[in-house]
Order: C-alpha cells, then sequence, then structure tokens
C-alpha cells in the first residue's frame, strides 16, 4: 500500500484530484463497461443501493436508471460538490459525507450495494468490503470495481505508490477475508492496451453470524 | 437530509442509532443540525443539508 495510507494525505489528494476526475475516469471505466457493470448489478426498481464513494456521481446517473432509491456517500467535499451540480443537494440522491471503512449505515439496511473507482484509495479494503457485507441484506449485491494491475510500466509505477491495483488473486483473498463465499470477477477494459478494470459482483452470504461491532478508532 | 433516514444511518463508529437535534428545516428537509450518537454522544453535523458522517477523526478541515 502506498501514501494514501495516510488518510489526512488521501484526503488533500481528491481535493485536487477531484478536478480532473472526470476527465481522467473515462480513461479506465467508459459509460459502456459501466452499462455492462449495471447489467450485471441487476438491481430491480425500488431497491435502495449505497453508492460508495460516490465522487463525481458518474456511477450514480447510471444507477438511476435501474432504481430511484440511490444513496451517494463521499468522504471528499470536492468531489461531493460535482455530485451536487449534477443531482442537487436535496433531490432525487441523498447524499452523505462518510467512511467507507466505518459505514455510518445500519447493518441490513440497504438492498445492494455499489462501490466503482473507490476502493484503489482505501488503505484497508478488506475492513471496507467487510462493512459492505454488513449494511447490505443477506442475498444482496455487492458490486466492486477497481483498477487491474497493469502491465505498462508507468502505470506499475504509478499503481505500486499511491494505489492499491489487484489481480484475481487478491480480489479472491480480499472478498473471503471479508467474510463473502459467492462472487465473481470480470476483467474489464476499454481496448486493448488500455487500463483493465476488475469488477466483482459479491452476493452477501445469507448466514447471520455474530456481528461484531466494528473496531472503534483508537483514542488519538 | 430527510428525517425518515434516521432509520437507515447509524454512528460509524459504534454502529448506534442515532438522535436528530435539528437547528433549521424546510420543506420536510433538515437543512441545519446534529446527528447525536445515543450510545457514545458523539455528534455529527447536518451541513447545508448534508450529514457530514465522517468520523471524527477525519472531519477536521470540514470546520473551514
Amino acid at each position: 500500500m502506498g501514501i494514501l495510507e495516510n488518510k489526512a494525505r488521501a484526503r488533500l489528494f481528491y481535493k485536487y484530484f477531484s478536478n480532473l476526475y472526470d476527465t481522467v475516469n473515462p480513461f479506465i471505466w467508459n459509460e459502456e463497461m459501466r452499462d455492462q457493470a449495471l447489467a450485471w448489478f441487476d438491481v430491480d426498481a425500488g431497491d435502495r443501493v449505497l453508492d460508495v464513494g460516490c465522487g463525481t456521481g458518474f456511477a450514480t446517473e447510471g444507477l438511476l436508471q435501474h432504481t430511484d432509491e440511490v444513496h451517494g456517500l463521499d468522504q471528499s467535499d470536492g468531489q461531493l460538490s460535482k455530485a451536487f451540480a449534477k443531482f442537487g443537494k436535496q433531490g432525487d440522491v441523498r447524499f452523505y459525507r462518510g467512511d467507507a471503512e466505518r459505514l455510518p449505515f445500519q447493518t441490513n439496511s440497504v438492498d445492494a450495494l455499489w462501490s466503482s473507482g473507490s476502493i484503489e484509495y482505501w488503505p484497508n479494503p478488506v475492513d471496507a468490503l467487510e462493512e459492505f457485507r454488513r449494511v447490505t441484506r443477506p442475498g444482496g449485491t455487492v458490486l466492486v470495481v477497481g483498477p487491474d494491475y497493469p502491465d505498462s510500466t508507468l502505470f506499475q509505477k504509478l499503481a505500486d505508490a499511491i494505489m492499491l491495483f489487484y489481480d484475481e488473486a487478491e480480489a479472491d483473498r480480499m472478498f473471503a477475508a471479508a467474510g463473502f463465499e459467492t462472487f465473481e470477477h470480470h476483467i474489464q477494459q476499454r481496448k486493448p492496451g488500455t487500463p483493465r478494470a476488475i469488477t466483482t459482483v459479491a452476493t452477501v452470504p445469507e448466514s447471520e453470524e455474530t456481528e461484531p461491532a466494528r473496531d472503534p478508532v483508537t483514542n488519538p | 437530509m430527510k428525517e425518515d433516514l434516521l432509520d437507515i444511518v447509524c454512528c460509524p463508529l459504534d454502529k448506534s442509532e442515532l438522535e436528530l437535534e435539528a437547528i433549521r428545516r424546510d420543506e420536510g428537509e433538515i437543512l441545519e443540525g446534529r446527528l447525536v450518537c445515543t450510545e457514545c454522544s458523539e455528534e455529527y453535523p447536518i451541513e447545508d443539508g448534508i450529514p457530514n458522517l465522517l468520523p471524527p477523526d477525519m472531519r477536521e478541515e470540514s470546520a473551514a
């Protein structure tokens, strides 16, 4: 893991990154790939969906084509302000500021959870995935899009320096460690030679295990 | 935020229920106020209608 392990740094990074995010983002993840992932996500109209790391609202727009109840969470004000411009602050999408690894949502409170282009910034992805399993009802779908480990040296350097990139084996490990039993990975790519996205579609297990409270942050 | 969202949100730290202290409302929306944890008493601000449920250690710059 890289420099974004420090959350204060991560926040600073997002603050500036949000200015070019929608420009950079389609490079890896475009509308066509998003719509393919939405088909795998397969939510029903009326489902309550949480979009974690909704950022500027690129995926949120797609989610709204499938259901009316979308809740967007992001840690960054800079990112969210772009989403507010698209959807309004008190419009159809309900927005929250929050941390993916310590979600402010009750257990089993949503029907499905989506997170695209966010996992690569989380210091402890397994913690976040555990939280996704907790807040999504049993049988519900959790879909996570992240960047596949790149072939090109340039991107490998970027990857190793600041972001988490992972291959299918690592995705297997993370989802299993977070308590998921059923999941599949899809590699998505705009065209050959461009960076790949790895999209994991997981089902929240029915088994109701004892839910320990997420370990509260140690006092500073 | 709308008041019925209290049914789904919780304290990010201990996952306990939150209590609403509304300061300014408009047509069913809470525009300014606080969400207070019923367990640990941590307060989460509602700023311009958006609940800031970041854990306190991630919140410092939002006061600006």
